[in-house]
Parts: structure tokens; C-alpha cells; sequence
């Protein structure tokens, strides 16, 4: 009894002070299973974000730590002015080039400035025009009674304006952290850049549909119309609705059925939109090493290399690949020199060996030496 | 916020059409509840307009007041033109001829002492964050005859008496007013805010941001082109410690970031939840600056640096 109530009291006590007690056996039932009413009491430490020290680096820097939009991936011209405010490292300096931007806005005449051109969640007022010019790119217009804010328009105008519509709906709202502006502005500041160009690129949506249906209403041959494109590079584009890759291409095809429908299909996804097929800037990675591989081995007097996957989109070689199928290489160099059509194929095909087994379907080579051209 | 309470009015006292009188400078949130009750009964609504001072004119207040008036709502200092309104008159205004009052000490009770009894308003609102307190609460004064005669707005627990089927007794104020379980947080935060008030003393802030808000004004008047709303203080004319300006060409969202950013000043800008005060002044925006008995005189210079330096600033742009 006595030795009952003492291992009771002992029980009570363990719960509290686990170790000291354990060691003293005689205090304890010898029966082992018993043990397990003196289970030691663990803290596990949980696991914390790792990332947070690095976030505040980050934040410091703009670096890359964050998933932010690739600056290659922005048009051009905002690249240009990306660069731009992250040499200007002080903040009034950067003032300075915002209202220089601002200042030399093109005016929007007043006849534009309505309730569907007004921005959301401005404190300011801001107004943004969009229409299509002759290229279907698209043009911007826009003004504000705030001189900082006309700054930032300014700035989405000349980095955005005569651009082709899916370049602009590419543009994630992240590039505003890579201005480094953030610093300088309040958030609520911010949030009218942000609908700033979500406008914008809710107008470039628009002008492009509207165009879309025009063009159909002229064509016979297309089947269905307005084809989804999944930006895959991009899963953070700042658009409510799906993009829509409108092509020109499409009045280019001979309206086959293959050719017609992209379909919103994951096999038929392309990485680049159709337009841009002829523009080697916009390769995705398996032609960038096409590319390469040609340069390092040929020494090429011209080299072209053409991602011509959409062409084939849906038929066999192409499903179940995420685009980059089919080229088109042109190659002019004097390795060619002396060897027949068949070898000259060969070298190629030799040289793409590692593209060929990991889903490149096909290629067409034009193979000239310089004295063919 | 606390005005949906005074929407229960809108079953018998507002019948008719029966005058509401506000005045354009009313904060949002004694003019949309009394547009919502408008709606439901008929109610017309009145707004006193400014007078050459740039305050409301008292006159024009009297003027409206008559047999049909059932309520007046005003505010007691205006969180824009800083001016104070003489409630012990108005009230009296309003009892000769049977209307109640409901006045919005928001912007008053932080900053003196405010005696309902001596005041004798109705009803009185007060915010819980515009005097050191948590978000989220406020609270509703009212004399206790009249809200015992008032039906509930909102049902549910706390607010009975007895529940059976097909009715339900109520319970008597303030309880009845209160359904569901309450902001039991907040309220602790908003009396700890109230003892650290009283412990300070009403009368000793108000004193002393009396002083604060004449140095505010003649120290923003040097500033050049800068247009300061409100009434100019003088022996008989007192403002709170608050100055709503515009500079000429420069959007007061403009000055508001780069005080922010390049100096370390908080202003607001915008309209100060008063669309219909900057109609009539004509204006979209201001900016406003205001003090509370922590501010001292020092942040009153630095201010007006920074201001001066934010106006060069984007003048040398024009």
C-alpha cells in the first residue's frame, strides 16, 4: 500500500519532472510495460518558412530569390526602362525620372477621358485610352491629375504601347517590384499602377477580340475562331480571363482542319505565341539550344532556326510534348563545303542527336555553303 | 458605422415626409444611413450650407429647423474644416419644435471633454479608433426614455427576453441593441483607451491642442499658395487641431507620397469620407494634417519643412 501510494504520488510527479525520477528504479514497478507511464515530454521545434531571412535579402535587393516575371520575358522598351530605375539607386532621383516621364506623356484629349478609360482604385484620377494601329499592335494613350501618377502611366505607355497584344497580356504586375518604385510609393499608390495596367491589358484583350470577330465575319475557312493559348511561361499574367493569342497566322493557313484548331487542349500548348513563330527572339529553350549547338559546331555564315511546333499541333508527333516539335533550320556555312545533300543532313541531324530523342519530331534543313546562297 | 442604429428610427418617428437636417459637411457616415432611411420611408433630407468663413452656417441651420423637422444629425467638430458647431443652441433649436438631436462627437470626444448633460443631445456617437482605442467598435449615447421606446434593428441572443415560437419579448436597453455576442475585445481596448484619456485629463488636451491648432494654422498660412479650409481662428472662432489644404497645381496625393517617403511625414490625403463638402468647395482631393496632444510643437515645424520642400520640389517640374 504504502509502496502503491508512494508510485502514485511518483506518477503525478513524472508528469512534471520526467528524468530525475526515472532513475530511481526501486521507486518504480519493475514490470516494463509500466515504464510507459513516464514517457519524457519532447518539444518539437515546428519547422519555420526558410525562407524568411532570405526574403527580407530579397526584398533589399529585387533579386531573384523572388518569383518574379524573367526582365527578358517584359517588351522591350520596358526593359529598357526596368534598367533604367534600377541604375537610379535614390529615391528622389527616381521621383525625378518618374515626373520626367510624366512630363512628356503625349496628352489625352479630353473627349477620352470617361467612365470605361478611368481607372480603379486610384486616389488620384487616371485615365487610359487603348485602340489598334495598322500592325493590330497596340497603342495607349493616358493621363492623370496627379503628376506622380501621370509618371507611372507614362511609364506603362512607353513600355507597353505599339506592342502586339499577347506580349502585353504576358506582363506579369510583379515588374513593379523590379522598378525598385515600391520603395518610393505607398501601397495604395501601387495599387493603382497595378490597375493601371491591368486595364491596359484588359483593353488589349478587348481591341483584340473585337478584331478577332471582324475578321472572322470575313473568313470562311477558319474553324471556330478564337483559339486559347495557355501562357505556360507565365503562370502569374495579371488578366482575369484567358489570354487570347490572336494569329495572323491564321489568314495565312490553307484552313486545313489540322491548322485551324489550336484547341485549349494541354497537348496542343505552345510556348510562343504563333505570330512570333518567324522571330528567332522569341525561341524556347530547345530552339536556343538548336541554335547553339548549330553556331558552335557549323561556324555558320547565317543560321535560322524556326519553331514551326504549332504547325503540327494535335497530330501524332506533337501530343503529349509541350511544344518545341517541329523546325525549320536554314544553314548556310562552308562546313557543307564538299559533301553531298544526304551528308550534309546527316551532320545536322548528327549534331541534334540529343534534341532528337527527347521529343524533337522533326526537322527541315536547308543546308547551303556559302557560295550556294 | 454606429448610425445603422439610428436606422431603426426609421419605423415610426420618420414617417412621412418628415425632415432629416444634416449639413454639407457631414462625414459619410451620418449622410448615406440617413439616405438608406430616406429611401425606406420618404424621409427628406436638408443640408446646411458653408458660409463666407468657410464653416457652416448656423444661420441657415436655424432657418431649417420648423414643425417638420424630426431630426437633426450634426457633427460637433468637423474632421475637415476644423470648425466646432454650438450644440447647446442647436439643441435648443431642435427641442422647441419636438425634433431630436443626434450629434457626432467622432471627431470631438478625443480631444475635450464632452458633457452629454449640458449639451442635452439625444443621441451621440462616438469611434473607438479615432480615440486611442481598437478598430472595429464605437458606441451609441442615448437618453434612456427614448431608447426604451425604440424597437430593435437587430435580433438574435442577448437582445431577448423571452423567445417562443411565434414572437419574442425583448430586453431592455442597452442590451436590446446588442444582439450576438459582442466585440468583447475591443470593448476592453476601448476602455483601457478611455482610462488612459480620463487619466490625462479632457480639459488639459484640449488646452493644449487649443494652442496646438492656432500654431498649425498660422504656421501652414506661410506657406506659399496654400489654401487652408476651415474658418480662420480668431477670439471667438476656435478649430481643432487639424488643417485640410490644396496647394495651387499640385495634387495633394502628390504631396501626401514624397512627405511620406523623402521626409517621414503621414498626412492623409483624398476626400476625408466628405465627397459632398469638396463638391461644394470644388475641389476632388485635399490633404490634411492633424494632431492629437502627442504631437508637439517641433512636429509642427517639421511639417511645415517638408512641405515647403515637397512644394519646390514639384514646382521645379512644372
Amino acid at each position: 500500500m504504502s509502496s502503491s501510494s508512494i508510485s502514485a504520488s511518483l506518477r503525478l510527479f513524472t508528469t512534471k519532472f520526467p528524468n530525475p525520477l526515472l532513475s530511481h528504479k526501486t521507486f518504480i514497478s519493475p514490470k516494463p510495460h509500466s515504464l510507459s507511464f513516464f514517457k519524457t515530454i519532447s518539444f518539437q521545434k515546428l519547422p519555420t518558412t526558410p525562407s524568411s531571412p532570405s526574403l527580407s535579402a530579397a526584398a533589399a535587393s529585387a533579386s531573384s530569390s523572388l518569383p518574379l516575371q524573367p526582365i527578358e520575358e517584359l517588351p522591350p522598351k520596358l526593359q529598357e526602362i526596368v534598367n533604367l530605375f534600377q541604375s537610379v539607386q535614390e529615391p528622389k532621383a527616381k521621383y525625378e525620372q518618374l515626373l520626367f516621364y510624366g512630363k512628356n506623356l503625349k496628352p489625352l484629349g479630353t473627349q477620352f477621358k470617361t467612365k470605361e478609360n478611368k481607372v480603379e482604385g486610384c486616389v488620384s484620377q487616371v485615365w487610359v485610352r487603348a485602340y489598334l494601329d495598322s500592325d493590330k499592335n497596340v497603342v495607349f494613350e493616358a493621363d492623370s491629375d496627379s503628376v506622380l501618377t501621370k509618371g507611372l502611366a507614362a511609364l506603362l505607355v512607353n513600355g507597353l504601347s505599339g506592342r502586339p497584344v499577347e506580349e502585353i497580356l504576358r506582363v506579369s504586375p510583379d515588374f513593379a517590384m523590379l522598378l525598385g518604385l515600391q520603395q518610393s510609393l505607398t501601397p495604395s499608390r501601387n495599387n493603382g499602377f497595378l490597375n493601371m495596367l491591368r486595364l491596359m491589358q484588359k483593353k488589349a484583350l478587348q481591341l483584340a477580340v473585337e478584331a478577332e470577330k471582324g475578321k472572322l465575319s470575313m473568313s470562311e475557312k477558319v474553324d471556330g475562331g478564337i483559339e486559347s493559348v495557355n501562357f505556360e511561361s507565365n503562370p502569374d499574367v495579371g488578366v482575369e480571363e484567358n489570354p487570347v493569342g490572336i494569329s495572323d497566322s491564321l489568314s495565312q493557313m490553307d484552313g486545313s482542319a489540322e491548322n485551324g484548331n489550336f484547341g485549349s487542349n494541354s497537348n496542343a500548348r505552345v510556348e510562343e505565341s504563333p505570330v512570333q513563330s518567324s522571330n528567332s527572339d522569341s525561341l524556347g529553350s530547345r530552339g536556343v539550344r538548336i541554335k547553339e549547338k548549330l553556331e558552335r559546331e557549323l561556324s555558320p555564315v547565317e543560321l535560322e532556326v524556326e519553331d514551326i511546333s504549332y504547325q503540327h499541333a494535335g497530330h501524332a508527333g506533337a501530343r503529349g510534348s509541350d511544344g518545341e516539335t517541329h523546325f525549320n533550320v536554314k544553314v548556310v556555312s562552308k562546313e557543307f563545303e564538299g559533301k553531298s545533300l544526304v551528308k550534309r543532313h546527316r551532320l545536322v541531324y548528327g549534331l541534334l542527336q540529343e534534341e532528337l530523342q527527347s521529343g524533337l519530331h522533326a526537322l527541315s534543313i536547308v543546308a547551303k555553303t556559302p557560295s550556294e546562297v | 458605422m454606429l448610425f445603422k442604429d439610428l436606422c431603426l428610427l426609421g419605423d415610426k418617428p420618420l414617417v412621412g415626409r418628415l425632415l432629416v437636417i444634416l449639413t454639407i459637411a457631414e462625414h459619410h457616415s451620418n449622410i448615406v444611413p440617413w439616405q438608406l432611411v430616406a429611401q425606406k420611408t420618404g424621409a427628406i433630407l436638408k443640408y446646411v450650407t458653408l458660409n463666407e468663413n468657410g464653416a457652416p452656417d448656423i444661420g441657415n441651420l436655424k432657418q431649417m429647423i420648423s414643425r417638420k423637422t424630426k431630426i437633426v444629425a450634426v457633427h460637433h467638430v468637423s474632421n475637415m474644416l476644423a470648425s466646432v458647431l454650438p450644440i447647446e443652441e442647436i439643441a435648443h433649436w431642435a427641442h422647441d419644435v419636438g425634433a431630436k438631436v443626434l450629434l457626432d462627437a467622432c471627431q470631438s470626444v478625443p480631444h475635450m471633454a464632452v458633457n452629454v448633460q449640458s449639451l442635452d443631445v439625444d443621441f451621440l456617437v462616438a469611434s473607438s479608433h479615432k480615440m486611442c482605442g481598437p478598430t472595429g467598435i464605437g458606441f451609441l449615447y442615448g437618453k434612456s426614455e427614448l431608447l426604451s421606446a425604440m424597437p430593435p434593428f437587430l435580433g438574435g441572443g442577448e437582445m431577448i427576453s423571452d423567445v417562443y415560437l411565434d414572437h419574442s419579448t425583448y430586453a431592455e436597453p442597452p442590451s436590446r441593441f446588442e444582439a450576438g455576442t459582442p466585440a468583447i475585445g475591443e470593448a476592453i481596448g476601448l476602455g483601457a483607451a478611455i482610462d488612459y484619456l480620463s487619466g490625462i485629463g479632457m480639459q488639459n488636451i484640449h488646452d493644449y491642442e487649443l494652442e496646438l491648432a492656432n500654431y498649425l494654422h498660422e504656421s501652414l498660412r506661410a506657406v506659399p499658395n496654400i489654401r487652408i479650409y476651415g474658418p480662420v481662428p480668431s477670439g471667438s472662432i476656435r478649430r481643432a487641431a487639424l488643417c485640410s489644404f490644396n496647394v495651387d497645381n499640385i495634387h495633394p496625393t502628390d504631396i501626401a507620397t514624397f512627405l511620406d517617403q523623402q521626409h517621414g511625414v503621414a498626412i492623409r490625403s483624398g476626400h476625408h469620407c466628405a465627397q459632398p463638402l469638396h463638391r461644394s468647395l470644388g475641389v476632388s482631393a485635399s490633404a490634411r494634417a492633424s494632431l492629437h496632444f502627442y504631437n508637439v510643437k517641433e512636429d509642427v515645424d517639421d511639417f511645415v519643412r517638408a512641405l515647403k520642400d515637397t512644394v519646390s520640389f514639384f514646382n521645379s517640374y512644372k
